[in-house]
Parts: C-alpha cells; structure tokens; sequence
C-alpha cells in the first residue's frame, strides 16, 4: 500500500521516454533564463560608468517574459500540462505569472537609484533579482512537491542576499543573517512535512496526494505531515507566530529590497500555500482549516498591535504586511466549504494584486522621500503636503488603499475577502470575519497617524525645498496609483479575473 | 503497528546493532589495552606536527572561494555521470538539457574569473 509502484530504478531507466515540452507554454520562464544569462554577460563587459544600463536591460527582459504570459492568455486553451501534469500553466497560473512580472518592473524601476547612488553592484544585483522572479513564475506552475521546494528555494535563496545587500551596514548584515537562518530553518520543516506526505501516499504530485489522503480517517504521521508543511510555509508568508524575522529583516535591508520582500516574495509564499492546500490537502480540511483559521486571526491582530506602536516607517509598513498577509489568508479558512472554491481563489489572488500595486506605491513614496529627508521616521514626512504636495496626494491614495477606504483597490480587496468568508456561513466563518473588521478599524489608525503628518504637521528640519522625484520612481508611482484607483473604481475589471483563475484539478470547488 | 512504521523497525535494529558493536570493540579495547597517558601522547593530533595556537583560529577567507568553485564541478559530476551512463536512451533531449544544465553551471565559473576571483592575491 505504501511504496505501491516501487521498482528499482535501473529497471525505471529502461520505461524512460523523453517528455514533451510545449515550448509556448514555457516561454516565459525561458525568457526569463536567457535574460539572466544575458544580463550577467553584459555586466561582467561593462564599465562601471555605464551599469545604469543593467537595470533597462532588466526591466525590458521582465517586459519581454510578458508577452507570452499575454499571448498565452488570449489564446486561452484550458489549460497545458508537462511532465504528467507536474508543471500546469493554466489561467490560475498566467494571472500570477502576470503579478509577479508586473511587480518585478515596479521593483526595478524603485531600486534603479538606490542602487545607482549607493554604488552597490547593480548587475549583480539585478541577476539575482531575476533569478527569484523566475523562482516565483515557476512556482505558479509547480504542482508537485518537489518542484513547488524547488521554486521556492530559487526565489528565497538570491532574496537572502538582497537582504543584505549593503554590506557594509552591519543593520543590512543582520537583516540578511537573520533572514537566512529562519528561512533556512523554514525550509527544512517544511522538507520534514513534505517528506512525510510522500512517505505515506507515495507520490508527490500534488492530486495524487489529494487523492490518496482520506478526510476522517488520517494517519497521525499525515496530520503531522500537514502541520510541518503549512509551519514552514506560514514563515515564508510572516504569519504570526512565525513572524519574529520580518520586522527586522524589513528594516535592515535596502529599501526597494524590502519592497520585493513584502510584496513579491510574501506573495510566492501564498501561491504555494494556495497550490497544496487546493490541490493535496483538500482531504485534510479538517486539519488545515482550524490551523490557517488561528494563523489568519493571530495574523491579523498581532501583526496590526504592533504596527501602531511604531515610529519608524519602514518597521509600520513591514508589521502592516504582516496584518495584510492575515487578510490575504482569510479566504483561505473557508475552503472546502459549500461553494467556496471559485471565489476564495479569486478573493486571494484579487488581493493579492492589489496588495501588490498599493504596498509597492507605498514604499516607492518612502525611497522618494528619504531620499530627500535621509530619515526612516514617520515624523521625517511632516508637513510633505507644503513642499511636495503630489507625493501627500499618492502617499494618501496609498494609505487610504491599505486601511481599505472605500473608492479605492484595497477595499475591492477586502471586500472580497469578507464576502467569500461571510459565504461559508458557518460560526467559524462568522467569527474569524469580525475579527477581521475590527482589525480593519485598528489598521486604519496607523494608517491615518502618517497621514496626519503628511497634511497637517510641520516639516521637522524646516526644510521646504521641493523634493527632486527620479523619472523612474515617478514612472513606478505612475504604475502603481493607476492601478490602485483603476482596480478601486472599476471593480468589473478585477471580478473578470474569477473567469480565468481555474486551478486545474482543484478539488475543493 | 502500522505497515509504514513497520519499515522503520529495520533502521532501530541497524541503529542498535552499531551502537552494540562499537560499544562492544572499544570496551573490549579499553579493557585490555595498558594505560599510561604522559604529556606529549594527550596534545591533539595535527598530520604528525606540534599544534600551534587555539582551536578557535582564524583561516584564508580566500579557500572559500576555492570551496565555492568546487561545488560547481562537484554539481556537474553528480549529474553527468548517470546521464552519460544511459546517454544513448536520453537521445537528443538528454543533450540539450545537459548543455543548458552546464552552461548556467558555467555561468559562475566564468563570473569568477571575469571578476579575478581565480587570482591568488
């Protein structure tokens, strides 16, 4: 019963056939290959008056590995499978793929002159960049164990050097050592759970292990095997209480790297959460469900407290992804129950490209702005309306978006959110949806506290000169307020997304 | 018992009877061996020569670059040999992959000498 299929594997070498590949289905990942390969030849010929160049080339390759995503879509076959439906790039997966490339340019487009000033090694900088991008795209696709391990270790390990990028700052050192360890430590719990799963199902394709799992009848070793794998994967996503390395792995690290932390990393961490929990352990709800409802309630609270007892931006906005990341996994809770299935796929991935848009626009205000003020403080932005009154303007749409006040994209998100889980109509449900609305209330005052001091402090150092916004910082603000308002707005275009979010071989739909 | 923890009833053994043999060698050693410790038999051994210094002491950052190299042969190694082993019944897929598989392992073996990383400064 276990090893069902075990044969040795001189005897499996002789079955062995070389598999197909749909090369129009992998194009962007190949893309993505090639323009590391590209970027880190041209960087190693380059002078180093001419790096500035790396991050164009950077941001084109990104753009170049989007238009298959897009051609891709428009043809809209059902979905392409490889490697006996291992890799799966369906509409579920083009629409992250789309999220992630998306906010791979933002992030380029931020951390061009941090870079560019600091004097740091921008090519190198960059190829690891897209060595973690093209770990997350392939994590879309991954529906395997092993390739969903694979995935994330490519886009953890450059993001570990990212963190400590400044390596002559011993506070980047830390953040990058500390990140390292923990998420190091993450990975091998969730091997150990992974281990498990295989062992007692014996395969690792994600809905062979659906399959075999038996809800009400499962062994202890698999109970345990599901705990060790939503454990390891709850540090990757800083849910609380495996949160402990964010705050000061958000702070440490460069500014834009700590964007791609919050956003794109956190957000790799819930396609894989999403894939297993969808696809493998959709049997064992009655395991994963009590455990993400007390990670989300935990989550959210815990995360929002000590958002409010910071001062310095950076550690709020890092504890504010922490309690967003709660929100995010709210819709997760509520799998499995009645017609729940479409629509927590759509509350979660809606949010999650909101959450992309609002949170990188926010950071990309505070490079902005330090740039100017060389402060992290929330007081360093006091009177920002009086000498540059459109950044108080977007740093305002920002803020308004996160605490989810209405004609914005945050509250589309939320109310998503709340609506898939007040769907379930259970009491569980019902419960975990108040604390999320009275985490909402709690958010919006850490929120508002910044802007009181974009509108209504004075300037701190009594420096009123205008503030100088780099043409690629004002093209990443243009990006992410169009889209904070345009998904706020017109939510028809965000609810479309539910047509092509099919997760092919979902069970819990 | 179930089936699968039955399986592992062999590592407890294997576990035990390592424990047992190795146990039963040096104790059987210890009891029959003369004992006569002096100074020069307890210093630590270090390839036959006097140790100098600590333990805790400090080594050439720059072998850490050579170990770092290493491993991309060590990589290459592991996964040429059972591929070229059965090369006939890859066919053409087997090479492509494999080309790919080492030109990216190449990629940093060429970022290091372009970088001088190779000199010994």
């Amino acid at each position: 019963m276990i090893f069902a299929g075990s044969q040795s594997v001189i005897a499996q070498i002789n079955q062995w056939v070389a598999p197909t590949i749909d090369w129009h289905a992998l194009a962007p990942e190949l893309v993505l290959i090639v323009g590391i390969n590209l970027v880190l030849f041209i960087d190693l010929s380059l002078g180093a008056a001419k790096k500035w160049a790396m991050a164009t080339l950077t941001g084109l390759v990104f753009l170049a590995a989007f238009i298959p995503v897009v051609t891709l879509a428009v043809i809209g076959d059902a979905s392409r499978e490889m490697f006996d439906g291992r890799y799966v790039v369906d509409g579920y997966s083009l629409i992250l793929k789309a999220i992630f490339l998306l906010a791979a340019y933002v992030l380029v487009l931020m951390s061009q002159n941090e870079l560019e000033e600091g004097g740091y090694y921008q090519g190198e900088f960059y190829v690891l960049m897209m060595c973690s991008v093209l770990g997350m795209v392939m994590m879309t696709s991954a529906r395997d164990l092993i390739a969903i391990f694979v995935a994330l270790e490519l886009l953890s390990i450059p993001a570990y050097m990212m963190a400590a990028w400044r390596k002559r700052d011993s506070r980047s050192n830390e953040a990058g050592v500390k990140y390292y360890l923990l998420g190091v430590f993450a990975s091998a719990v969730l091997l150990y759970g992974m281990s498990f799963l295989y062992g007692t199902t014996g395969s690792t394709k994600l809905t062979d292990i659906g399959a075999s799992l038996v809800d009400g009848d499962l062994l202890g070793l698999q109970v345990l095997a599901v705990v060790f794998v939503l454990g390891g994967l709850a540090f990757k996503i800083s849910a609380v209480p495996f949160h402990s390395w964010a705050p000061d792995t958000y702070e440490g690290a460069p500014t834009p790297v700590t964007a791609f932390l919050s956003v794109a990393s956190k957000a790799a961490g819930f396609v894989a959460l999403m894939s297993i929990v969808m696809l493998a352990l959709a049997p064992a709800n009655s395991v994963v469900r009590p455990m993400l409802w007390v990670l989300a309630a935990l989550t959210m609270t815990v995360g929002n407290v000590m958002a409010l007892r910071q001062t310095n931006i950076v550690r709020m906005l890092a504890y504010s992804s922490v309690s967003q990341g709660g929100f995010i996994l709210m819709p997760l809770v509520v799998i499995g129950t009645g017609n729940a299935g479409d629509s927590v796929l759509r509350a979660v991935i809606v949010y999650l490209l909101i959450y992309a848009f609002m949170n990188l626009g926010a950071f990309s205000i505070v490079i902005a702005v330090a740039r100017r003020t060389r402060s992290g403080e929330i007081t360093s932005f006091g009177g920002l309306f009086g000498y540059a009154p459109g950044l108080a303007v977007l740093m305002t749409i920002f803020m308004a978006s996160l605490a989810g006040i209405p004609p914005l994209g945050g509250w589309i998100a939320k109310f998503n959110v709340f609506k898939t889980v007040l769907d379930a109509g259970d009491t569980a449900a019902y419960v975990l949806a108040l604390i999320g609305a009275v985490n909402t209330v709690i958010a919006a005052a850490y929120y508002m506290r910044v802007l009181r001091q974009v509108w209504m402090a004075p300037a701190p150092d009594g420096d009123v000169s205008p503030i100088k916004v780099p043409s690629s910082i004002q093209a990443a603000l243009a990006i992410t307020a169009v889209g904070t308002v345009l998904l706020g707005v017109l939510p028809g275009l965000v609810l479309r997304f539910g047509d092509i979010t099919d997760l092919t071989g979902a069970l819990a739909r | 018992m179930s089936l699968f923890l039955r399986d592992y009833l062999t590592v407890v053994w294997f576990g035990l009877a390592a424990v047992l043999l190795a146990g039963l060698l040096l104790g059987l050693a210890a009891a029959v061996r003369p004992s006569h410790p002096n100074r020069e038999k307890q210093m630590a051994y270090e390839s036959g020569v006097d140790p100098v210094g600590m333990g805790w002491s400090q080594s050439q950052i720059r072998y850490y670059v050579f170990a770092l190299l290493f491993v991309i042969f060590d990589v290459e190694a592991v996964f040429i040999f059972p591929w070229a082993a059965n090369i006939e019944r890859y066919g053409v897929f087997g090479l492509v992959v494999m080309v790919a598989f080492i030109v990216l392992l190449l990629d940093g073996l060429v970022y290091a000498w372009k970088r001088g990383l190779l000199r010994w400064v």
